[in-house]
């Protein structure tokens, strides 16, 4: 591993010790918090000759002298109109907004909260569990989110209840060059279901990384869905780690069109038989924005189902980075695991980068992977054309056909149309109507 | 109401038309026989401004406007319409929803509001059953997974929708059996009118027996080598090309 370069060790050091002077909470979140720091300093900053950051170019973030985030900002910041939803959390700069923050009563024990809040009560659930999910050990920002998080959400279904409204956690950033670690932390016990809905917004010039911790006991149903549309200034770093028990079922769905570096990396650990994953993901990228997706699902015991199907549609000198693995352990029979990557490139500037990768140590599984990049199709455009549709309508229309296959995926019919507005005004349409 | 004055073009450098003259005038239909490689598909292709075909020489004028000097999108929107010899298919666009885009951008184009949903709907099911179309063929993808026959039909139904002034039939009746050929020979027959034209593009004789020519030409190596009545077909049905055709497929095969 490289050694960190002294230049970056220092202020971070200093940083962090100056943070955990002030920190007010129990000892064994603060325990997790020096180990954290102390995998960070291992790890250090990646650089480009390590593999997994080899087409991610952090000079830009690296130029930065990040700051800490001041929670002043909380009341005073106007956010972009927000869907009415039953239960919401807003964090503005990782800071709990409690005014922002509408909640209807929950079903008996469950927990929708923000982590200051909850260690006063929940504070042994969530230390047991804090950190605990495998995955991302060698992810530098991950370490730095759990070192470094002021405030997260905590979201507690106990065994056998269905919440069914959606929860809408939105984190919000302001900008100023801030380093932010937003945190997430949702536990569905034996049976529970719910419907998590993750929104990136923000503006101007900042760092977010957020790390979002998501364990499934058996037979949980989790769809979640993460909306990244940051401002084309933000650098966006996230993780997100699941771990899945017997028989359970995670919809992941990963929407992207903000930030000029955004990129997610994403492990999930199918850990009982019979538990299943939908990884769906689509990436829009215009100008110099680079979409980045590192996804990573590890089959570990028999009668799995993994699929991934992610898709990214880049103009201008925007760039795509896929890089999914699939890893079947020797135990895991019957595995079915399935990866698709597929880039559209709407300029000769675009770029994509897919890496397709499959490690299996099984004999009887089904896996399969296919990754293509290309151009709009021009027989499809002139046909379009030859029909009176205008050439900017014309490949709008196939652009968008493309992409909806994978908004179609999204059960939750306000969000799936929110995301077919937005893709809309992102290709300048007007409107796509009931297509 | 099509004036084609001596038109050369090229694809990818060979020259494939050579000097084709042809004047259409509202109400007829005119068709336009000949071997493999003379330049039917190209003449198609070259009305319909298609990328690649270059016109290199000559003019194409469409109610005395400069047809050559529009985007393929103009051309629809003046009243042009090609059937495809290859409809495309286009996972993702529902049918319905690429046929209103199209009747929308025809409307616009001409200065009038956008379709009224109740209306659209009406013509849309008179047309239907025009082509004998399917309701279903409404939600799937354009063309996705179409049999031959649904496709071919499929384009006379856009065609019957978008009521254009002149069209082309660039060998619709390829790859049709007798009864998928009946029903778009029929629909087509449906749509001819005194202010109408109509181009239809065919290597056999077989199509013109249920559309029924005003004029036919015969189309060799990039030129008409002969035009005649509805008879013309018949002759060639029972000669075929060899006597026109002492290099076949010159003009695909010319450097």
């Amino acid at each position: 591993m490289t050694a960190i370069a002294p230049l970056f060790s220092d202020p971070y050091y200093q940083a962090f010790a100056a943070f955990m002077t002030e920190r007010r909470e129990p000892d064994a979140i603060a325990r997790l918090r020096r180990a954290a720091f102390a995998r960070f300093e291992t790890l250090g900053w990646p650089t480009r000759r390590q593999e997994a950051w080899r087409f991610t170019d952090l000079a830009a973030l690296q130029a930065l002298a990040l700051q800490r985030p001041s929670n002043a900002l909380i009341d005073a910041i106007t956010l972009p109109a927000l869907e009415t939803t039953t239960h919401r959390r807003v964090f503005v700069n990782g800071y709990f907004a409690p005014s922002l923050s509408p909640m209807q009563p929950l079903p008996d024990r469950a927990i929708v909260s923000n982590f200051s809040q909850a260690l006063l009560s929940h504070s042994d659930r969530i230390s047991s569990v804090l950190d605990s999910l495998p995955g991302l050990q060698s992810h530098p920002f991950a370490a730095l989110n759990t070192a470094f998080w002021e405030d997260g959400a905590f979201v507690y279904v106990p065994q056998g209840t269905v919440i069914k409204e959606p929860i809408h956690l939105v984190f919000y950033t302001t900008g100023g060059d801030m380093a932010v670690y937003p945190r997430l932390l949702l536990a569905l016990e034996d049976g529970a279901q719910a419907t998590v809905v993750v929104e990136y917004q923000g503006q101007g010039r900042s760092l977010n990384a957020p790390l979002a911790e998501l364990q499934l006991g058996s037979s949980a149903v989790l769809h979640y869905h993460q909306v990244q549309e940051e401002s084309l200034q933000a650098f966006h770093l996230g993780g997100i780690r699941v771990h899945q028990s017997r028989a359970s079922q995670a919809h992941l769905h990963l929407f992207s069109s903000g930030g000029q570096l955004g990129r997610t990396d994403l492990e999930v650990l199918l850990d009982g038989e019979h538990a299943g994953c939908l990884l769906n993901g689509l990436t829009l990228g215009q100008e110099n924005q680079t979409g980045d997706c590192h996804l990573r699902v590890e089959h570990t015991q028999p009668h799995g189902t993994s699929e991934q199907v992610f898709k990214s549609v880049l103009d201008g000198a925007a760039r795509a980075v896929f890089d999914g693995m699939i890893h079947v352990r020797p135990h895991a029979q019957k595995t079915d695991a399935r990866q698709t990557s597929r880039n559209l490139l709407l300029s000769r500037q675009a770029k994509a980068h897919s890496n397709p990768r499959l490690e299996i140590l099984a004999d009887d599984v089904k896996c399969g992977h296919g990754s293509s990049t290309g151009f709009l199709d021009p027989d499809a455009e002139f046909y379009l054309r030859a029909r009176g549709i205008p050439v900017i309508q014309a490949r709008a229309l196939l652009v968008h056909a493309f992409a909806n296959d994978s908004l179609n995926r999204i059960i939750l019919a306000p969000l799936r149309e929110r995301l077919a507005r937005l893709l809309a005004v992102w290709l300048g349409l007007d409107s796509i109507e009931g297509n | 109401m099509l004036e084609i004055r001596n038109l050369h073009a090229t694809v990818e450098g060979r020259e494939i038309l050579n000097g084709i003259d042809l004047i259409i005038r509202p109400g007829e239909t005119h068709a336009i026989m000949g071997p493999n490689g003379s330049g039917k598909s190209t003449l198609a292709n070259v009305i319909a401004g298609r990328e690649g075909y270059v016109v290199t020489e000559g003019d194409i004028f469409f109610d005395g406007k400069n047809l050559l000097e529009m985007d393929p999108e103009t051309r629809a929107c003046e009243g042009l319409f090609l059937a495809f010899q290859y409809p495309v298919e286009i996972p993702g666009v529902a049918n319905l929803y690429f046929l209103k885009a199209a009747v929308n951008a025809v409307r616009k184009y001409r200065g009038e509001p956008s379709v009224d949903a109740m209306d659209f709907w009406d013509l849309i099911h008179e047309r239907m059953e025009l082509v004998k179309m399917d309701e279903s063929m409404l939600k799937r993808s354009v063309n996705e997974g179409f049999s031959g026959g649904e496709k071919k039909r499929n384009e006379v139904f856009q065609m019957a929708v978008l009521q254009p002034r002149f069209a082309v039939m660039d060998e619709t009746d390829s790859g049709l059996d007798i009864d998928a050929l009946r029903v778009v020979a029929d629909g087509v027959n449906a749509l001819r009118s005194p202010e109408r034209g109509f181009l239809v593009i065919t290597h056999y004789q077989r199509l013109l027996d249920y559309i029924v020519p005003d004029y036919v030409h015969v189309l060799v190596n990039g030129r008409i080598a002969r035009s005649g009545g509805k008879e013309l077909a018949v002759e060639l049905e029972q000669q075929g090309y060899a006597l026109y055709n002492e290099e076949p497929g010159r003009a695909r095969r010319a450097a």
